[in-house]
């Protein structure tokens, strides 16, 4: 079975450049490296969830053979910035580790054993107690978001009183719970203060300049001797994109023991100290005319969040930018619980808002007895960003929708549901939207080019497994005609040309102009050293050329970033989602038989990359939809289970053939390639295409995710 | 974990010799390893008993015997079970993933302990883990938990699908004790055990004994069978509620049943009314109906998890539907 397939005849396949060194274990994931005179270190974690530590008793764990240290917040080197409360409060990191009594959720570091094996750290940190002054703990969202009233998030436009006798109306709440990030790789950072105030970090991260600029602040030292390393990563899916504890864990070790540290997350750590997807609550009213058009939006939305940390991600900006309403009212708030912090989680804040905008859209479809693609192409807006009133540079979702229900056989859905059975199963097709805004950073990039006529494209940003290393390759191949076996690609050290984070879908975008700012140096440079050598300036000649300027490398960097255009534009990403699902009528059971993913993206860079992204994300998007849930107990405070046997993201049994295609049209206003970012998109929406599909088939109306059997048969 | 001692005994008789409680059997570890980095299970010492145990699968005319240090995934493969016992491969091509079959051993496999999330989390209150303790599932996230046979101290289910197939089949569970010079049989309706006030003991293999191997009876199932398993994705992820389930036609007619479930208590549970009911009928979508809310009927769920009451029921009828078709 093909796991996806690409529709449009897509150009020769070619490996990604990591390929072979990520197949033959060649390329180094930041656990992997090891340095002379490492120790290993085991983070010990709080068992009660609030209160604050009395004592911690270390002498059992201290017997163990192979401990060096225990750190905890009575003997820990003092970070710089939590030196006081008002430091604290500046410095921007939420959780002051080791550096104080006050537990706010169960699993907070309180001690850091270190050792001279990974084993006899695991072993004594088991050894660690500690006691506590416990005070109660609340991790009940259910129960807690009731007493917290929703404030306006974003401008009102327009008025409630204008729609509020809409002749169809559409409203309903909508709850997804906890979702944990547990990308394959496991966190992990070594440090070591390789020479006096210098320190080196390798980091599983989305973004070495961002760790790097935390951890200088944190210390209170210059960025330039911070070096941070992260060339492979075994996913990143946004738990990369924050300084976790391990970090500065690792550093104060470090400082301690003056040895290397490697510092490794356990799975079970993996769920309570990387961020996740907060739990939410949505209600969204939607109103439409005779015709169908959309006269108003009401869309209020709630998360979870950590006591010590208001991490919040919006969840209502989709409803502000999808469609072409008058008036709409969008209104958010976030519910502190003691849990820890959650973060950014592909497409964060509009994959949850699309799940409610999107079933509430397909809800009002049936309310309406309109086609749901019909109602969308009816009512997207295509030409201006209804947020700022700017025009949209390019917006091609219709073509996406339309070519979706193509891919799909949309023409086989019946309007009414409950209709279709093939045995005891039912079947049903549904569909959703989704966007992204496309943003751009500025970033740099360099290119070197040495005696054998190879050039290295290098970055500082990272390839979390996106592909960016291959588009850099591709991007360098198309400007300045060199051989691809020519051009070497170099990314995730400080040390390179600066960029952003990799993350929020701009990674390309941000960096494409890089590349081709860089190439366009290198050209001129190239120029310049070919007519001083009488020589034609061609890749073929480049060899050449250096000798005869007697040159043993040429280097070029640039840097490039959003200009003019963002104020005379807005951008966009969009996507539409279809499937085709079946549902067993006596147990339950959910099956995805198809989906179809249509993305406008401007210029795709790599078609295969890119196409990857998406069908992953739309596995992504299934275990949302059907599993994913981390389950709380609010008596003890905490969540139950930190396992991966228990913990039920898609896998591949689940996943449907997937097929993937662009739209293929470039947008010229954003970057000097036209390419905007994928990433996000391919998951926003999808959950609400399976729930839509859902309701098609059964007439059950799924609005808690993830859709168990148990809801359906209860339902 | 805690440290331990790696011991390799050279038979059978060294190996229970060496049996103490803090000294334990080692299989393909992947259940006891797991219990061990969890700190819910912390020997002193580890016997690794799969060189000294039969990794043969033998068959007489009478009766299917399996080696205790035979593979789930070898125990799949064999042409012998394929071909008269296929209910096995089913219901082990049901559980976990190639890997941990490649790895995981049939007594291993019978003696995996539950995956209550209570029970693997030692900050949690569990009275398997620390009998006293309480039952953090009972009043809490039972989803996942029993439906009948169920203890107020205990509400924990039995995992394993091999061992839903091993008894709707009758097998036996063969082992061997230190002073015991003859082979110790226990069949497999009495091995695992009900929680009731002792939710600590899973089963009723006595203390330090070995198990040798399984043994399952000649029987008339070969053809209309099937295991039917329900779970929130799949692949890699525990019975909600699974079924064997196993028929035996003569003409028209049911000439015998076996039906047995996973995922629904502490022990697998066979469904002897609903197999009583079948006996002597034409098989039918009705019949398939009544035999299956025979056997919900006899559940009682907890607060959480009522749903399983009409899964299993929608389960037994797919399972029997299965028996005929697949
Ligand atoms: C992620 C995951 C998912 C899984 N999913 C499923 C599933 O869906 N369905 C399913 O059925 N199983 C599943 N399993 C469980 C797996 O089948 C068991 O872990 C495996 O069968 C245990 O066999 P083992 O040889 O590895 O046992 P071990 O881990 O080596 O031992 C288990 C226990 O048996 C004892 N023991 C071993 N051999 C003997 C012997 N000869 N005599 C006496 N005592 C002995 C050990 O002392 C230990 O207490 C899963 C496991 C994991 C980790």
């Amino acid at each position: 079975m093909n796991f996806f397939k690409t529709k449009t005849s897509s150009p020769k396949v070619e490996g990604r450049v990591e390929g072979v060194f990520k197949v033959t274990g060649t390329g180094k994931y930041s656990a992997e490296y090891h340095l002379d005179g490492m120790t290993y270190a085991v983070i010990v974690g709080s068992t009660v969830p609030a209160g604050r530590i009395e004592s911690i008793q270390l002498d059992q764990a201290k017997q163990v053979e192979g401990v060096l240290d225990i750190l905890t917040h009575q003997n820990r080197p003092q970070i710089p910035a939590f030196a006081t409360k008002e430091k604290l409060d500046k410095s921007g990191y939420s959780l002051p580790v080791l550096h104080t009594d006050q537990i706010y959720f169960k699993g907070q570091p309180i001690a850091l054993v270190v050792a001279t094996t990974l084993e006899d750290a695991m072993y004594a940190a088991s050894l660690v107690t500690a006691t506590y002054r416990k005070t109660t703990a609340n991790v009940d969202f259910d129960g807690s978001h009731k007493g917290v009233d929703a404030e306006p998030f974003g401008k009102e436009r327009g008025t409630m009183a204008a729609w509020a006798s809409a002749p169809h109306v559409a409203e309903a709440e909508y709850t997804i719970r906890h979702e944990v990030h547990n990308p394959m790789e496991m966190h992990a950072t070594i440090a070591t203060w390789h020479a006096p105030g210098k320190l080196k970090l390798y980091d599983k991260t989305q973004g070495v300049n961002s760790v790097q600029q935390t951890v200088s602040r944190l210390w209170e030292m210059p960025k330039e001797n911070v070096e941070v390393i992260s060339e492979f990563m075994g996913g990143g899916f946004g738990s990369g994109l924050k300084v976790w504890p391990n970090v500065p864990l690792a550093i104060m070790a470090s400082s301690q023991l003056k040895r290397p540290v490697k510092l490794v997350l356990t799975r079970p750590q993996m769920f309570t100290l990387v961020g996740y997807r907060p739990q939410s609550w949505q209600k969204v009213r939607i109103g439409a005319d005779k015709s169908g058009k959309f006269t108003g939006i009401w869309h209020q939305a709630k998360h979870a969040t950590a006591i010590y940390d208001n991490f919040n991600e919006g969840i209502v900006r989709i409803s502000r930018m999808l469609y072409d309403v008058k008036n709409i009212k969008t209104e958010f708030a976030t519910v502190p619980l003691n849990l820890s912090a959650p973060t950014w989680m592909r497409g964060p804040g509009d994959c949850t808002g699309a799940f409610a905008l999107e079933s509430a859209v397909d809800e009002l479809s049936y309310v309406l007895k309109m086609d749901p693609v019909q109602l969308r192409l009816q009512n997207l807006a295509l030409r201006i960003d209804p947020d700022t009133g700017k025009p949209w540079s390019t917006n091609y979702m219709g073509e996406c929708v339309t070519k979706g229900a193509e891919m799909i056989g949309w023409g086989d859905r019946k309007a009414l549901p409950g209709t279709v059975k093939d045995g005891d199963w039912q079947i049903g097709y549904g569909m959703a939207v989704g966007m992204w805004f496309a943003g751009r950073q500025k970033a740099s990039a360099a290119i070197r080019l040495d005696k054998d006529g190879v050039i290295t494209v290098e970055t500082a940003m990272t390839d979390i497994g996106t592909g960016t290393g291959t588009a850099m390759q591709n991007i360098a191949h198309e400007y300045l005609g060199i051989p691809k076996e020519k051009i070497k690609v170099k990314l995730g050290q400080s040390t390179l040309p600066p960029a952003p984070s990799q993350g929020g879908s701009t990674g390309l975008s941000s960096l494409s102009g890089a590349v081709t700012a860089a190439c366009e140096a290198f050209k001129s440079k190239m120029d310049a050293y070919a007519s001083t050598a009488g020589e034609q300036s061609s890749p073929a000649n480049y060899s050449l050329i250096m000798q005869k300027n007697k040159l043993t490398e040429v280097l070029a960097e640039a840097s490039s970033g959003p200009g003019e255009e963002q104020k005379k534009y807005a951008f966009c990403s969009g996507a539409a989602h279809f499937c085709k699902v079946k549902v067993h009528s006596k147990t339950g059971k959910v099956k995805v038989e198809k989906m179809a993913s249509v993305v406008d993206a401007g210029h795709i860079v790599n078609q295969q990359a890119a196409a990857n992204q998406v069908s992953g994300a739309a596995v992504g998007g299934i275990g949302m939809a059907l599993s994913e849930e981390q389950l709380t107990d609010n008596r003890y405070g905490c969540l139950v289970g930190n396992d991966l046997a228990g913990y039920h993201f898609a896998v591949n049994a689940d996943a449907p053939i997937i097929d993937v295609d662009f739209i293929h049209k470039t947008d010229v206003n954003i970057n000097p390639t036209g390419s905007k970012g994928v990433g996000e998109v391919g998951i926003i929406g999808t959950a609400a295409a399976i729930a839509n599909a859902i309701y098609n088939a059964t007439g059950k109306r799924l609005r808690d995710l993830p859709i168990t059997p148990d809801k359906v048969l209860l339902s | 974990m805690k440290p331990f001692d790696l011991l390799r005994p050279s038979s059978i008789a060294k190996a229970i010799s060496a049996k103490q409680s803090q000294v334990q059997f080692l299989a393909g570890g992947t259940n006891l390893v797991d219990l061990m980095k969890k700190h819910i299970a912390t020997p002193d010492a580890l016997l690794d008993v799969t060189p000294i145990l039969s990794s043969q699968i033998t068959g007489s005319t009478e009766t299917l015997l399996i080696g205790a240090a035979v593979k789930n995934s070898s125990a799949a493969m064999d042409k012998l079970v394929l071909s008269s016992y296929p209910l096995i491969a089913k219901a082990i091509l049901a559980g976990a993933s190639p890997q941990i079959r490649n790895m995981a051993s049939t007594a291993g496999n019978l003696l995996q302990r539950t995956r209550c999330p209570y029970f693997y989390d030692t900050t949690l209150p569990c009275n398997k883990r620390n009998p006293g303790e309480g039952c953090g599932m009972r009043e809490g996230e039972s989803r996942m938990g029993a439906i009948i046979g169920h203890s107020e101290h205990c509400v924990a289910v039995h995992p394993s699908d091999l061992c839903i197939a091993l008894a709707a089949l009758d097998a036996e569970v063969l082992y061997t004790i230190a002073g015991e010079k003859k082979p110790m049989v226990i069949p497999f309706k009495d091995f695992h055990r009900l929680p009731g006030d002792a939710p600590e003991k899973d089963n009723n293999l006595p203390q330090n004994a070995l198990i040798t191997g399984v043994r399952i009876p000649k029987n008339p199932f070969s053809k209309n069978y099937a295991y039917v398993k329900l779970r929130d994705r799949d692949s890699y992820a525990f019975a909600l509620v699974s079924v064997a389930a196993a028929l035996h036609l003569q003409g028209d007619r049911i000439v015998e049943a076996r039906l047995a479930s996973g995922g629904v208590a502490h022990k697998p549970w066979r469904w002897y009314q609903a197999e009583n009911f079948l006996k002597g009928k034409i098989p039918s979508a009705e019949v398939f109906a009544e035999a299956a809310a025979l056997a919900a009927d006899e559940t009682n769920p907890l607060v959480g998890n009522a749903f399983k009451k009409l899964m299993l029921k929608g389960a037994i009828e797919v399972a029997l539907q299965n028996c005929l078709t697949a």
